[in-house]
């Protein structure tokens, strides 16, 4: 019998696929068996393909100039780039991260967490700035929006509906001097309940989700799977 | 033992329900997507001129494929379609199969429903690889003057210089569309944040997992998203949309999946009433 690498392949992900749904039933030594094998391709496999795809090619490779070849008659096919041995100034540099399990040198180590934050900070700062703004000036809705003939009564709603929401959940989430009003507290429990309403939206969404991964992997089951099993009897 | 039993029966049901569809082949006209709409009109209308390109980013592994796989093929046809150039690349390192599986795919069901054209790799779509560093990466573009020479080698290790779809691309104006495909929230704010420079933001579509669309819709109405996929539901709408503006096209796998999810929610919403049911005439008998 002969099968090829994509059967094989087919072969293996269904089976894969019944022993984690065997959990359903209930805990099993096959589901445990596979469970055990994704968590260690997963885990194995960023390191590994970032060596392979990134580290090497484009920082090794270069480095040690593999990426040159040479021509019968000795003429290589690239000069060596030496600006290329720059790239060993932020590696030592990262290595100092390392120091953190010495005693007497583990302020090497503050230096790449200092130069980290620093960096993350800066760019949290941006990215904040980038992110929310376009939202911040898109809630400053209209709440009455002429129409083409009078009123658009719909759109105006629907503004006055958001605002609502906003002030209304941003109201409830306040909480810098004690609510005594009737009214505000009226305004937060409304709040309130507009939460709950999203968070049954998020619910309903999830449920969606999980269900389209059963309909793909039925799918992969009852056709990739099967086809290639009754190919094999 | 009879709760579990219970659950054992609910669980067979369901997968009974859902196959119908599948084995079947029974497909529905799925519902009308607004932002899906959307989506087909920015890239219907998207003018390129000679050294621009689409970027196309697979940031998804097996775990969602059953959403977004579907999503990026229809968006990679209409782009294939349009004869406008796509890179495709990735942020997350699960993704690198679909990369080559994906364009592949699409161009070869082009070729079979229209002989004698052709969509080639090199010409027509590029795989830039896995492209690790995530907001780095993504500013590291944005601000680049010469965007093919800074991602130097496709995933194949060949020179992106000598490859005609990308070569000729310089800085970030000449990228026309950024679509993007995750089921992850983060990756997904590096685009929003940094893929834009002091003058120009690339128009930006983003198809998701059912998970976040309440959370995408808020991109939609700010307008930082041109066009949004929900979920398979979104992927089915634009396969629709293909269909209907190209009828010898052959329907596609979103149609089928949207379908037998339909059966889910109807089974799901039946199984709910049904327990509701139970448990209140359950309640009537049991003596106060």
């Amino acid at each position: 019998m002969n099968i090829s690498w994509e059967a094989a392949t087919v072969l293996i992900g269904g089976v894969a696929t019944l022993a984690i749904y065997s959990f359903l039933i209930k805990e099993n030594p096959f589901y445990r068996f596979f469970e055990h094998l994704f968590i260690g391709i997963a885990a194995g496999f960023l390191p590994v393909y970032t060596i392979k795809s990134f580290f090497w090619p484009r920082v090794l490779e270069p480095m040690l100039g593999y990426h040159i070849q040479v021509y019968p008659d000795g003429t290589p096919t690239a000069e060596y780039d030496t600006k290329i041995l720059f790239y060993i100034l932020p590696m030592l540099f990262g290595l100092l991260y390392y120091f953190i399990y010495s005693t007497r040198f583990s302020w090497l180590s503050k230096l790449v967490i200092g130069f980290s934050l620093g960096y993350s900070g800066g760019l949290a700062f941006k990215g904040f700035f980038a992110e929310m703004v376009p939202q911040l000036t898109s809630s400053f809705k209209p709440l009455l929006v002429p129409g083409e003939s009078g009123m658009d009564w719909a759109m105006s709603f629907q503004n006055m509906f958001f605002v609502f929401t906003l002030l209304a959940v941003m109201y409830y989430f306040f909480f810098t001097f004690q609510r005594k009003s009737v009214a505000g507290d009226g305004v937060a429990a409304s709040g309130r309940w507009l939460m709950m309403v999203c968070f049954g939206a998020f619910f309903g969404s999830t449920v969606m989700a999980r269900m389209a991964l059963l309909v793909e992997r039925l799918q992969f089951l009852l056709h990739d799977w099967f086809n290639e099993i009754s190919g094999i009897i | 033992m009879k709760a579990t039993l219970g659950r054992r029966l609910i669980y067979l049901f369901m997968m009974l329900v859902v196959s119908v569809p599948l084995i079947t082949n029974y497909t529905v006209r799925p519902a009308e997507m607004k932002a899906a709409n959307q989506f087909y009109s920015l890239v219907e209308n998207l003018s390129v001129g000679p050294n621009d390109i689409a970027f196309v980013a697979f940031d998804f592994g097996p775990n969602t494929k059953a959403e977004n796989e579907p999503q990026a093929e229809v968006i990679v046809e209409h782009l294939m379609r349009k004869r406008i150039p796509l890179a495709v690349f990735t942020q997350y390192a699960q993704a690198e199969g679909f990369l080559t599986s994906i364009p592949e795919r699409v161009a070869e069901r082009l070729m079979k429903e229209m002989p004698g054209e052709k969509w080639e790799y090199g010409q027509d779509w590029v795989n830039l690889g896995f492209r690790p560093g995530g907001a780095l990466f993504v500013q590291a573009v944005a601000k680049s003057t010469n965007i093919a020479k800074e991602l130097d080698k496709d995933a194949f290790g060949a020179s992106l210089l000598q490859i005609p779809a990308i070569q000729n691309v310089r800085t970030l104006e000449n990228v026309k569309l950024l679509t993007q495909f995750t089921g992850l929230v983060g990756v997904f704010d590096t685009y929003i944040q940094f893929f834009q420079n002091e003058n120009y933001v690339p128009s930006f579509g983003h198809g998701c997992t059912s998970i976040t669309i309440p959370e995408a819709y808020i991109y939609l109405d700010s307008g930082q998203l041109s066009g949004l996929l929900e979920g398979i539901a979104g992927a089915a709408w634009y396969s629709e949309l293909l269909l209907q503006n190209n009828p010898q096209r052959a329907p596609d796998a979103a149609l089928v999946i949207n379908t037998a999810l339909g059966v889910a929610h109807l089974a799901v919403i039946a199984l709910i009433i049904l327990g509701n049911l139970v448990a209140f005439v359950g309640s009537q008998r049991r003596p106060s």
